[in-house]
């Protein structure tokens, strides 16, 4: 610094701590690759079995279409789990998110409440369906729809204290200086205020629900799952095919109408304001608070 | 706000009608509810049942309770090959959705068609589940960790370019206009234009894939994709709670110390 005449330039800031970390990773990279239990020649061969498997699936007796209703139906068992599951989520982190909100409730609730939905989020729907809900409820839907719920509670209840945290304090106190009592604030002060934003994150939550009550099928909780495992164990690759395509084209259904349901929520009805461009590019407007 | 003003101190404006579309809103959800909680159409969600069933569940706790610590070393080396094909699939998984994100960026995208083609491709990747692109890799190449993390690979580029491709239509247009202004061709302006303002967030959703991967390969080995799911699948068959109990524990404790580790390092890169 003091050597500083005009034409000297500054020591370029140190890099060490970052090229060590960057060698670390490359290191652990390098070691996974090499000592994976994984046969890299077979990668020659993997275009064509997949090409097999789609040939068997989609072009040597065709698709089974007469498999469709069947395939439709356990669909729709998949989406009415995603959405008693939702709703049981939805119910149960509303409250829950209020306590986990440091403005609300006190320091320590708060915290305790966060580290408990962290403990919930850590354990995936599968994990919660064979460990509690089966044994509860036995195989079927309904413990699909417990699991999906509780493991909503774990992201929707930090969500929403999240939301809560970040409102205008101003309602709030015109509503105790009304006379509110605390119960009255949170009804008319708060809920109001994030009721939008949370109901957005439901429905985003729904269509998350939406890919995980299709794949629960495959430990006995009932919906889609079940057929595609079974159809592919079988080795009925044509029905397994229709099965597969109605759970693409189903959930890009479940995303579209709950995509257009949340921005109408967030936005208001005048976002229905189609030209052009809105057609061609959809910028991230869900994100943008009202 | 007139109406206010019209009716005169102290009357009270008249309230908004509710409008029609919450009202319809709230008419589909009822209809849909009912249908989703009958016993005839949909999932047949009993509380009562549920309460009195509650206590079943009992035996079954009770041994999750009692972890056989005996069982930790069979766990070993699932655990350290789910870790490998997390590894791999995000690197692999990363590198892909690269250029993926650019193509789906209106951004940065060279064409429509271009973009239009991605933006579907993208959206049928992304509409799989993770297990499914497993059971369909598993039946192609059979049962192992190839196909698990094949599965994840696909479930990875998914996620990144999404988030990746989001993030470039908010990048700032001065330097794109600066690099096109200087002669810069599509590439070179992606290249120093958009690139130097998005690694940021690239490095962060790679590291966010690499953890969503340790989750994720506990529940694709389910149905054979290898390392740790494979094990507790086998003994889910065998009705062995006590040792499903030390692999959850173990699970819960492997993706905590990866989550530190990961904000750790992101810290240093980012």
């Amino acid at each position: 610094m003091t050597a500083g005449t005009m034409a000297t330039r500054p020591a370029a800031p140190s890099h060490a701590k970052r090229n060590l970390a960057l060698l670390g990773t490359a290191l652990v990279v390098v070691w996974a690759f090499i000592s994976v239990d994984i046969e890299w020649d077979e990668l020659l061969t993997l275009p064509g079995s997949i090409g097999n498997l789609f040939y068997r699936m989609f072009l040597r007796d065709g698709l089974d279409w007469s498999y469709l209703p069947q395939a439709g139906a356990a669909m729709l068992d998949s989406i009415w789990i995603a959405w008693v599951g939702t709703i049981i989520g939805a119910i149960l982190s509303l409250p829950i998110g209020f306590f986990g909100a440091k403005n609300v409730s006190s320091g320590l609730v708060s915290n305790v409440v966060r580290q408990v939905l962290n403990g919930i989020r850590a354990f995936p729907e599968l994990v919660l369906v064979i460990v509690v809900f089966i044994p509860i409820a036995g195989l079927g839907p309904v413990a699909g729809a417990l699991a999906v719920g509780l493991h909503s509670v774990g992201t929707l209840g930090k969500l929403t204290a999240e939301v809560v945290e970040g409102i205008d304090p101003g309602p709030v106190e015109a509503v105790r200086a009304a006379g509110g009592r605390p119960l009255q604030v949170q009804r008319w002060g708060v809920l109001p205020q994030v009721l939008p934003e949370i109901v957005a994150f439901w429905l985003y939550r729904f269509e998350i629900n939406i890919r995980a009550a299709a794949v629960l099928g495959v430990v006995g909780a009932g919906g889609i799952g079940t057929v595609v495992q079974e159809t592919i164990v079988y080795r009925r690759y044509d029905k397994a095919g229709v099965a597969i395509i109605v759970v693409i084209v189903a959930t890009i259904l479940v995303d579209l109408v709950s995509g257009w349901v949340r921005r109408r929520i967030i936005e208001g009805a005048g976002a229905k304001r189609v030209s052009g461009e809105d057609l061609v590019e959809q910028p991230e407007t869900a994100e943008v608070k009202p | 706000m007139t109406a206010a003003s019209e009716a005169g101190a102290g009357a009270r404006p008249e309230k908004p009608p509710r409008s029609f579309a919450a009202l319809a809103g709230l008419a589909a959800f009822a209809v849909i509810t009912w249908f989703a909680l009958s016993e005839d159409f949909g999932i047949g969600l009993d509380i009562g049942e549920l309460i009195e069933n509650a206590t079943r569940g009992v035996d079954i706790w009770a041994e999750f309770m009692r972890p056989n610590w005996g069982f930790v070393p069979q766990t070993v080396d699932p655990m350290i090959e789910t870790f490998q094909m997390a590894v791999i699939a995000a690197v692999v998984g990363c590198a892909v959705a690269l250029p993926v994100s650019f193509l789906a960026s209106r951004v940065t995208s060279p064409n429509l068609a271009a973009y239009l083609a991605d933006r579907g491709v993208l959206s049928v990747v992304r509409a799989i589940p993770d297990i499914l692109y497993a059971l369909i890799f598993v039946a192609a190449v059979g049962i192992g960790p190839l196909a698990g993390m094949l599965a994840l690979l696909f479930f990875n580029i998914g996620v990144v370019a999404k988030l990746l491709s989001e993030t470039i239509d908010g990048v700032d247009t001065g330097p794109i206009e600066a690099t096109r202004a200087a002669g810069g061709t599509g590439l070179q302006t992606s290249r120093w234009a958009v690139l130097p303002q998005v690694m940021p967030n690239y490095v962060a959703y790679s590291l966010y894939t690499f953890e969503l991967n340790i989750r994720a390969s506990t529940v694709i080995g389910i149905v054979g994709a290898g390392g740790i799911g494979q094990l507790l699948n086998t003994q889910r068959a065998f009705f062995r709670y006590d040792n499903l109990a030390v692999i959850i524990i173990e699970l819960f404790v492997f993706v905590f110390v990866i989550e530190l580790f990961s904000i750790w390092l992101r810290r240093r890169l980012v």
